[in-house]
């Protein structure tokens, strides 16, 4: 594994799991904005956070040990996902070639237990949400994995750092852009479905019934349900920094340029996220297998034409 | 070959003895169980040095009824495989001791470890053949051991029909075999292996294809893979884990070892095989989120897990017909690991699964619920076994599934139909992957979490001891191989050198990897503990108590309204709604007030469904207008094999 003590890298991975409440902020932001709204402060994820882990936890009578496993496990796997995340084109704490199928397969992981933790419950409503989970999760992994399978055979690469800082990078502004549009929407479908926004979720709605992953965290509290929160925004800011580095090509110039570039790139994809949230509704349960396997359509469309692009 | 041959004596002396000994039952089981660990033990320990040692392959000729020879045979691919079986019957063997527990019947469990020993040594011949005759032979003795295995619960009328169905299956697929080796044997006149990589390319294909089916039938490819979801819940759980989790791959031996003997140039075999991998791996685990039964939905994730092989090994020809070195070895090795993996994992879940049968009497996810607290040791197993069996990090499941991605990748710079191959093999096995996770979120949400379902749930108790060290020891072995996978990997990769293409194949390069990857595994559990301590410190000094779930405003939840097995599969299973049939009975809500609403759900299989319309019945049709050849004269039969005697020396 290469572990580099590079401290510029340590200090990214610090700075983006500080800030990752932050962006979270970004969201409510703008829906209050088109609200009309002056909206919750923006370090509301903080206060929020801070109040979980003061208080304690009510645990139901009905769980077990995996109750209070889910929480850890969701958290560490979306955690270790930054570790190998090069922010702003600046190099990972840690990285192998390899490493990026592990960590989806991590976030597999976390699901498990999460899906777990709320059978565990005995709540109709938490295994309503689970079995969503599982479905729609299941179907946005075929896209993740043909994104994975498309950049193998842009960049010869399989681990992040590669992607955005190897001898052939990914992005909108190499050879391949007409390719990258079609993974950026497909990502940004995935990004959706993954962290359950709106049109896939909604997170502000009021009728359990309707929900996905926040029914299936009801009956948590205290410090285990901030881990779990913690951990939504861990893997949300993985998902928007996969986003922006396909964006704009951070190989290359300053990185304290880079850095501000990167910054205000993931504020608009924090924005986009609210923007969309604003606009639109949540559709039905069952137009969302639709609605992800047109992100796969996109991404497998961009793999076959590789066919005659690349050779 | 000597230390061999005494491990088969000792265990079929072990086997034997339980006829003579079946009065006494505690001492010949005892007798049994430890000369068939003993040696299994000793046969898993020969096998594995002769993986280690890389020697060259041991041969072992004996003249036999003047025109066979029968002829043994262990090169690099047959020690691979040995490990597996001897070393899973051996822990199974160690659960059965508490499994069979009867008494009464001392005669069945005499005959039960008598055909379980012999399955064992059949196994071990089956991939030790060193010729068609011996591969026959073995194959045989395997399909009819394990019959009588299957129909240990005799007197059930479930278990004969599902004995009947295992018999017909395995010995039409032995027929598909035994067509396949006459017409290899048109082209060679031998019995011999040998001359196999000399028959034309076209004989090749149709000589594979009829092994294929053959050995299909008895792995459980779909469309033939229809008699293990009748299977293994009939057997006995001990009988179920070895069937399911080695007697199957025995099948997967039969494919791998044609394929190299014909030693075939096209990618055509490839194609064919990854397809078969595709059809398996997402409709096995579609219906196994589909089924309800415990054992049923285990047999359906085997069907899943042998497409992931089949995955493996396709890319592996594939990777091997076009020349690209990494995609054949890391597709092989994947492949043979995965069925090492399967094999300690899938055993690990049948035996849980007996466990939880044992106890609370009904295999039915529906009846079953929050077993986690009343059987410990069985549920941390079993949650063991599902995430390794789903694919997930840090246990063995991903180790295998990683080689396979990874040689799919490779197979990325190929050209035309062997790039859609790759790519159409890496997103089945990530939604193979996808699936398997909300099919053992099933299992461990429903049977092991919440609220027991039924008094049967509630009753239930942990298993006896051995039982629980047999799960145990299973379940240390995934974690093991996840977390230090490189000796494990590498034993694979020293199988795949018997590939002519990958003979040379450097893995030493490609080590590190699996290094990283270990290393992740490591720093995830690393990481996981110090969360969890820092977790515990958090709620020091922190008032917690414990309450009823919330129900979201309803105060008076009841046990059955918990999300069963079957709504948590319904969405999914409705969506693959061509492939699989659900029929849904559901008597409505039709009055202001309304009386007692019932609602049902059943799935069929369409292959069966399939099988029984177009093939059964139009066959029973025909040969039910020739019923009036079979009128019981002993005279007229006789006449009939003299009349088909003279014929055929007429006509040949």
């Amino acid at each position: 594994m290469d572990f580099t003590f590079n401290l510029g890298s340590f200090l990214a991975f610090i700075a983006a799991f500080s800030l990752a409440p932050l962006f979270m902020g970004v969201i409510l932001k703008v829906k209050a904005f088109f609200g009309g709204k002056q909206g919750p402060p923006w370090l509301i994820k903080y206060y929020t956070l801070i109040k979980l882990l003061r208080k304690g936890s009510v645990y139901s009578t009905s769980t077990s040990f995996i109750f209070k496993l889910g929480p850890v496990v969701s958290f560490v796997t979306a955690f270790m996902l930054l570790l190998f995340f090069p922010f702003a084109g600046l190099p990972p704490v840690l990285s192998f070639h390899g490493d990026v199928v592990i960590l989806f397969y991590l976030l597999g992981l976390g699901r498990f237990f999460t899906v777990l933790a709320a059978l565990d419950t005995a709540s109709p409503f938490e295994g309503m949400g689970a079995a969503r989970e599982v479905f729609f999760s299941a179907l946005a992994e075929a896209t993740i994995f043909i994104i994975l399978a498309l950049f193998f055979r842009l960049s010869g690469s399989l681990s992040f750092v590669e992607y955005f800082s190897g001898d052939q990078v990914v992005n909108l502004w190499s050879q391949s852009a007409a390719l990258i549009l079609l993974v950026l929407i497909a990502l940004f479908i995935v990004l959706l479905t993954e962290n359950s926004r709106v049109p896939v979720d909604d997170p502000a709605t009021h009728l359990e019934l309707t929900m996905i992953h926040e029914v299936m965290i009801l009956d948590h509290s205290g410090p285990d349900l901030a881990l779990i929160e913690m951990g939504a925004f861990c893997k949300m800011l993985f998902y928007a920094s996969f986003v922006s580095c396909l964006l704009y090509p951070f190989h290359i110039g300053y990185p304290v340029v880079n850095i501000v570039i990167f910054a205000v790139i993931m504020t608009m994809i924090y924005a986009a996220v609210g923007l969309v949230e604003s606009i639109t509704a949540r559709y039905k349960m069952d137009m969302v297998p639709n609605f992800i396997l047109t992100s796969f359509a996109l991404v497998f469309f961009a793999t076959i034409l590789t066919m005659e692009f690349v050779q | 070959m000597n230390t061999f041959f005494l491990a088969l004596m000792l265990i079929g002396a072990g086997g034997l003895q339980t006829l003579v000994t079946f009065r006494l039952f505690l001492v010949m089981k005892i007798i049994a169980v430890s000369a068939i660990i003993g040696g299994c033990g000793l046969g898993a320990y020969t096998a594995v040095m002769h993986l280690l040692q890389h020697t060259n392959p041991v041969v072992f000729n004996q003249d036999w009824l003047q025109i066979f020879t029968f002829s043994l045979k262990i090169d690099a691919v047959s020690a691979f495989f040995l490990v597996p079986v001897f070393a899973i019957p051996a822990i199974a063997a160690l659960y059965s001791f508490q499994y069979l527990h009867d008494a009464k019947r001392g005669a069945a469990v005499a005959a039960n470890y008598f055909f379980y020993a012999l399955l064992i040594i059949s196994m071990a011949l089956v991939v030790c053949a060193g010729n068609l005759v011996t591969f026959a032979l073995a194959w045989e003795l395997m399909s009819v051991s394990s019959f009588f295995l299957v129909i240990y619960d005799v007197h059930k009328k479930q278990t004969r029909e599902a004995g009947y169905l295992y018999f017909i299956f395995t010995q039409a697929g032995a027929l598909f075999i035994f067509a396949g080796f006459g017409f290899i044997y048109a082209h060679t006149g031998s019995f011999g292996f040998e001359a196999l990589a000399a028959i034309p390319d076209s004989a090749k294909l149709t000589a594979f294809l009829l092994i294929l089916i053959g050995c299909g039938s008895k792995a459980g490819i779909m469309p033939f893979h229809i008699w293990l979801p009748y299977a293994h819940p009939a057997a006995p759980s001990h009988v179920s884990a070895v069937m399911s989790g080695v007697m199957i791959k025995m099948g997967i031996y039969g494919i791998v070892r044609f394929y190299l003997l014909l030693a075939p140039t096209s990618v055509v075999f490839g194609q064919i095989v990854i397809g078969l991998g595709i059809i398996s791996g997402i409709l096995g685990v579609v219906y196994a989120i589909g089924m309800q039964d415990i054992k049923k939905m285990l047999a359906y994730s085997s069907v899943e897990n042998i497409g992931i092989i089949l995955l493996g090994l396709g890319v592996g020809m594939l990777g091997a017909a076009s020349g690209n070195e990494t995609m054949a070895a890391f597709g092989f090795a994947g492949g043979l690991l995965h069925i090492f993996n399967h094999s300690i994992f899938k055993s690990l879940l049948f035996m849980g699964a007996g466990s939880v049968l044992h106890q609370a009497k009904t295999g039915s996810s529906n009846e079953l619920g929050g077993l986690m607290k009343k059987m410990p040791v069985t549920g941390r197993a079993m949650l063991i076994g599902s995430i390794s069996i789903s694919g997930l990090p840090p246990f063995n499941g991903f180790i295998s599934e990683f080689l396979i991605y990874y040689g799919a990748i490779h197979g990325l710079s190929l050209h035309g139909a062997s790039f859609v191959f790759s790519i159409l093999a890496i997103i089945s096995l990530a939604v193979i992957g996808a699936l398997a996770g909300a099919a053992f979120t099933k299992l461990i949400g429903v049977v092991f979490l919440g609220e027991p379902r039924t008094d049967k749930a509630s009753g239930a108790n942990e298993a006896g001891a051995f039982m629980g060290i047999a799960l145990s020891l299973l379940a240390a072995s995934c974690l093991v191989i996840g977390v230090w996978p490189d000796y494990f990997v590498q034993a694979a990769f020293q199988a795949t050198q018997a590939i002519p293409l990958v003979a040379d194949f450097e893995a030493g390069q490609f080590m590190p990897i699996m290094t990283n990857i270990a290393r992740t595994a490591a720093l995830f559990l690393l990481l996981f503990i110090v969360i969890a301590v820092i977790r515990r410190m958090l709620y020091l000094g922190k008032e917690v108590t414990s309450s009823g779930t919330w129900g979201c405003g309803f105060t008076q939840p009841t046990v059955r309204m918990q999300y069963t097995g079957t709504s948590y599969a319904d969405t999914i299973v409705d969506f693959f709604r061509p492939f699989i049939r659900v029929e849904k009975k559901y008597s409505g809500i039709n009055k202001i007030f309304p009386g007692k609403t019932t609602y049902s759900s059943h799935i069929e299989d369409t292959s069966e469904l399939g099988l029984t319309n177009f093939i059964v019945q139009p066959v029973l049709f025909l040969l039910g207008k020739l019923r009036w050849i079979q009128h019981g004269n002993i005279q007229l039969y006789i006449g009939y094999i003299v009349l088909a005697i003279i014929a055929m020396l007429i006509f040949i």
